[in-house]
């Protein structure tokens, strides 16, 4: 009873605290971006990131449109170069009201005119001012972009509700003037927020952007968290194979638990039917008893998985704020709609679980249910329909994957099908399994061994399901770890040649995939014009909107040597380099492709600083940066369509022979006194780039050892109701001169070998698996090329695990097997 | 009715078990002592809870005593570990249930050769003797069925052929008859005469079946934890 209690919480705990991880940190996403659109409706932003500030004046006081906010969004690091970020949000108090809450409102209590008249005075909240050891009332430290800037605290803000609470705590306020002095925007700003009324929006258009810069374009604000969620879509989707294979997992387990509390109470329900216990009574009894295991285990389940979801929602948000955004999930987002979830899914498949063996335990002719072989005859006439069915759902699982188009629900679902199938068909394996296994391990162990392996025939119906339920949790371990590991030897890869230069140089950026910061212009003539700097071409990073969309526009430079032909996926006829040089021409990256549907020779509108420009794609490249797609510019088109002269990164080409340590010393020390950069050479570079693949693949780590644990209880409540059940031919045996050394041996053996079995059979679905996530679920998620790669390593290591977890879980039954007394249980006559 | 060799196997002296029950102590043996000598076919009969399968589990080493002496030639029984008095029994006892107690993996065959093949590997000779027994019990033409497939007699025929393959010391049987109609419980009744007085054999049966006592050369009645020799005559009515 107990124990079936603690499988259900487990199987619930998983589901509900991935859940929770996931959830949280979407709802992070939207906080974060809605505490800094507040109640805005649209807002004026510009093509290359930054509009002129005269926006805002020319909005406010020529046009005389009164509900416009200006606004400055950026980041920097407090205390020192690589503290801690936080956003910084820029705003002109006066104009705030009717958009933001965080000032308190119109009597909120914060001077507003005191916070204006000194330039380095901060709003931060209390909580947040605690955490990052910030002075209640004084001076402090920031870096951004590698320099460095003087805040202070000036008051601290008021929290109004819990959104603002939840949402303020990674975020400074600060005024426009000091916004663009911390932030280097001097004379910018990032937007101008807007309040329209419904339906106004064209007449806005018409009426009041006529005197704007043509890069200017009216925005609806929903659409900004709209791509940072799509950023984090990968994250999600990897989450969201994970809880539900869990979901899977945690079901047989409960099926095996619930499983073993009605076996083990089969002597005592035979004795309630030979007293006259109705088959509907009975069934209804043994109905009820599950629903109320199904709700105490679902509860501490629940429990159990906040407390999980905690750990993991730690673990997701470092990596997003690593990769994607700064961001700082405070709580877990507790929603009853997740907690609903789990308490359902339990308690439904605790019942649902309970339904075949209560059916078993009641159909049976009272003396019957006394009988394990009534059960195992009908397994063995069960097998051919298992077989057929399986056939069926393999066939439904490749025809929906066939269908399913781009949809990843409907892929997983395929998937889902597919794992089901081959778990249809375990049940037929493991009997000629056993089969094989008898004469084998006859030989080598004697009759123990040989009675080990037809122990497993002879309770086919619980060793299958406890062989299915570690063949599952191992092949998916297996299937994810290659999956992984064939992603990260495409990155390593494509890293190789992707960086070619001997040191890479950048300003210490706050998030890694979304670096906006750029290196000064004294710095980088310090650098070019270092003597053992041979050659140098710089990138500019630059978010643009491009075919409506805000990409990520990656401007170079002419390399020294150029990539590769086998570095593009499609080139246009003639020399694209050529065309990218002297005419409007771009290429896109493969997600991009993928994402937009994008061919060689279609035609990208980009809207430049003078307008929207038609460019034409001249080539497809392999990339794996970005899951978002970017499209990439040589810097003269730039420079002809965009007033922004400034470079995001500098890779730099040693003269031959020259010591690369000292080069990297030298312009560390050159430098330093202009602005801190990040200095590295192409192999720490590389190594900080795997680092940063790793971390991203951290909860699936987790996750995968989760996996393991849940199959590890439901192996060991399978093992249990199958020693139970074989108690008394153990005494038998016991009584007929077999010690418990040899009992425990003969039990090892056996589960060793459903161990053995089950890693067996995980090698070619991990395989599948693998095969699966690659090239559908990758490929429909992100339109990734990935070179399938299988380690040897990790097939041997599935089938170590599923041995050793089998091994490891009939340690407990066989002691205790071979522990009670023999004479007890054969009295029970 | 039959000549009464002189050393015995088995001795039993001031034997006791209690049982316990919450806090209260129940003696179900009081302290017994008895012999059994070589040969002989012992009857013990008793009431349904009076002890009877305490005491077989006792001699069989399957339970430990609460106090007293239970040898066998020169092996203290009480002495030994679980493991010890497990691997006793694998050579020096053969047990016979009501219940068959067949392993139903096993063939016929395997089945007879368990305790055996316990022990390690078998040799020719081995076999071969336990296919005699098999002969013994007339079932030399089932060796390779399964158990399932035998009627419930013919079964308890095999469950005396597995007590008896390894040429035991004593063979011990708890109610053999008890499962059986009444006309399959004569028959192996005669079997299990013939096979102690042919071959000098010896056996203990527990039974309340007073048929049995017919066969027996002595009859023990146990009775409130106590022991009492009783002659066939006596208690036969
Ligand atoms: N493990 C035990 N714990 C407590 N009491 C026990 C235990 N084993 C046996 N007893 C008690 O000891 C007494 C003797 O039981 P035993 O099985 O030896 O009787 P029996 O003579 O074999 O009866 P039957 O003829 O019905 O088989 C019974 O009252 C029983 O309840
Ligand atoms: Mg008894």
């Amino acid at each position: 009873m107990a124990l079936s209690i603690v499988g259900v919480a487990l199987g619930v705990a998983v589901v509900v605290g991935i859940d929770l991880a996931n959830t949280s940190a979407r709802t992070a996403f939207t906080l974060s971006t809605e505490t800094v659109a507040g109640r805005a409706t649209h807002s004026l932003e510009a093509s290359s990131g930054t509009l002129p500030d005269s926006v805002y004046r020319i909005i406010k006081v020529d046009e005389g449109f009164r509900d416009a906010a200006p606004v400055i969004e950026g980041s920097v690091r407090i205390g020192e170069v690589d503290g801690p970020v936080v956003q910084v949000l820029g705003v002109d108090p006066l104009a705030e009201d009717p958009f933001r809450s965080f000032t308190g409102g119109p009597d909120g209590g914060i001077d507003l005119g005191r916070f204006m008249g000194r330039s380095p005075g901060v709003l931060v909240a209390a909580a947040t001012a605690e955490r990052l050891n910030l002075p209640e009332e004084g001076r402090f430290s920031a870096w951004h972009e590698g320099q460095h800037v003087d805040l202070e605290v000036e008051a601290l803000l008021p929290v109004d509700s819990d959104l603002d609470a939840a949402s303020l705590e990674n975020l400074i306020v600060v005024d426009i003037a000091t916004a663009q002095r911390v932030l280097t925007m001097q004379g910018q700003l990032s937007r101008v927020d807007l309040i329209l009324p419904e339906g106004t929006e064209a007449a806005f258009r018409a009426n009041h952007m006529r005197g704007l810069p043509d890069n200017v374009t009216l925005e609806q604000s929903a659409g900004r968290s709209d791509t940072l969620a799509q950023m984090t879509e990968a994250f999600s989707l990897n989450l969201t194979a994970m809880s539900l294979l869990a979901l899977v997992v945690g079901m047989f387990l409960i099926y095996n638990t619930m499983t073993f509390s009605v076996v083990q109470r089969r002597p005592l329900l035979g004795r309630l039917r030979a007293v006259g216990v109705t088959r509907r009574e009975m069934y209804w009894m043994i109905i009820s008893e599950a629903l109320l295991v199904g709700l105490a285990g679902s509860i501490l389940g629940v429990v159990g998985g906040l407390a999980l979801g905690n750990v993991l929602v730690g673990l997701v948000t470092q990596t997003i704020n690593d990769l994607y955004f700064v961001v700082r999930i405070r709580d877990l987002d507790v929603s009853a709609w997740s907690i609903g979830k789990g308490l359902a899914i339990g308690i439904g498949s605790t019942i649902l679980s309970t339904l075949p063996p209560a059916r078993e335990a009641t159909r049976t002719a009272p003396s019957m249910v006394l009988k394990r072989s009534a059960t195992e005859t009908s397994t063995l006439h069960a097998l051919p329909r298992l077989v057929v069915s399986g056939v069926v759902l393999a066939v439904a699982g490749v025809g929906i994957l066939w269908l399913s188009g781009k949809s990843i629900a409907w892929s997983y679902g395929g998937i889902l099908a597919i794992i089901l199938a081959f778990a249809c068909w375990i049940p037929p394996i493991v009997l000629l399994g056993a089969r094989t296994l008898r004469p084998v391990l006859g030989r080598v162990f004697g009759i123990i061994g040989r009675m080990g392996a037809s122990g497993i025939e002879q309770s086919l119906s619980r060793s299958a399901v406890a062989v299915a339920a570690l063949t599952i949790a191992v092949a998916s371990t297996t299937g994810v770890g290659v999956m992984v590991d064939s992603f990260r030897t495409t990155v390593n890869t494509w890293l190789t040649y992707a960086l070619e230069a001997d040191i890479y140089i950048s300003p210490p950026g706050d998030v890694f995939r979304r670096n906006d910061a750029t290196i000064t212009a004294e710095a980088e003539h310090f650098i070019r014009s270092r003597p053992d700097v041979e050659a140098a071409y710089s990138v500019r990073t630059a978010r643009v909107l491009i075919d409506n969309q805000e990409t990520d526009l990656i401007v170079t430079e002419p390399r020294p040597r150029e990539l590769e032909p086998g570095r593009y996926k499609a080139t246009m006829t003639g020399d694209f380099r050529r065309a990218m040089q002297e005419s409007d021409v771009v290429m896109v990256s493969e997600p991009y492709a993928f994402r937009y549907g994008t061919n060689v020779g279609d035609s990208l509108r980009i809207m430049t600083s003078h307008g929207p420009v038609a460019f034409r794609v001249g080539a497809i490249y392999y990339d794996y940066a970005s899951d978002l797609g970017v499209v990439q510019m040589t810097r003269d088109r730039y420079d002809i369509h965009f007033d922004d002269p400034r470079v995001s990164g500098l890779a730099v080409y040693a003269t031959d022979g020259k010591d690369l340590d000292g080069l990297i010393q030298d312009l560390r020390e050159g430098t330093a006194s202009v602005q801190s950069l990040n200095i590295r050479s192409n192999r720490d570079l590389r190594q900080a780039s795997l680092d940063v693949f790793d971390q991203t693949f951290t909860v699936t780590t987790v996750l995968r050892l989760l996996a393991i644990l849940v199959a590890f209880v439901g192996v060991l409540t399978a093992l249990m109701a199958l020693q139970l059940e074989r108690s008394r031919e153990l005494a038998v045996l016991r009584a007929n001169g077999m010690t418990p050394g040899q009992v425990g041996r003969m039990i090892t053996l056996q589960t060793s070998s459903m161990g053995l079995l089950a890693g067996l059979l995980s090698v070619p679905l991990g395989l599948v698996l693998a095969w699966l996530l690659i090239y559908v679920i990758n490929q429909r998620s992100f339109g990734w090329t990935l070179q399938f790669e299988v380690d040897g390593v990790i097939l041997l290591q599935a089938i170590l695990l599923a041995v050793v977890a089998a091994a490891l879980a009939a340690m407990y039954p066989s002691l205790s097997m071979s522990r009670t007394k023999a004479s007890e249980a054969l009295r029970e006559e | 009715m039959s000549h009464l060799p002189s050393l015995p196997i088995l001795s039993v002296r001031d034997l006791v078990k209690t049982y316990r029950e919450g806090s209260l102590d129940r003696a179900v043996l009081q302290g017994l002592s008895f012999d059994i000598k070589k040969g002989e076919l012992v009857v013990l009969l008793g009431r349904s809870g009076s002890g009877k399968s305490t005491l077989l589990n006792l001699i069989s080493g399957m339970d430990a005593p609460t106090t007293g002496s239970i040898r066998f030639r020169d092996t203290e029984l009480t002495k030994l570990s679980e493991t010890e008095r497990t691997l006793f029994r694998r050579h020096a006892i053969g047990i016979i249930f009501q219940s068959f107690n067949l392993i139903p993996t096993l063939k016929v065959e395997e089945n007879i050769l368990l305790p055996l093949e316990l022990g390690g590997k078998l040799d020719k000779d081995q076999r071969q003797r336990a296919l005699a027994v098999l002969e013994e019990v007339g079932l030399a033409d089932r060796a390779g069925s399964f158990p399932d497939l035998l009627s419930g007699g013919e079964q308890q025929r095999v469950a005396i052929a597995r007590a008896l393959a390894h040429d035991p010391l004593l063979i011990l049987a708890d109610e053999p008859t008890g499962n059986l109609d009444f006309k399959t419980a004569g028959l192996v009744m005669d079997i299990l005469e013939r096979i102690v007085h042919d071959k000098e054999r010896t056996m203990l049966i527990a039974t309340h079946d007073r048929d049995i006592i017919g066969l027996a050369d002595r009859v023990f009645e146990l009775q409130e934890g106590v022991l009492r020799e009783v002659s066939p005559a006596e208690s036969a009515h």
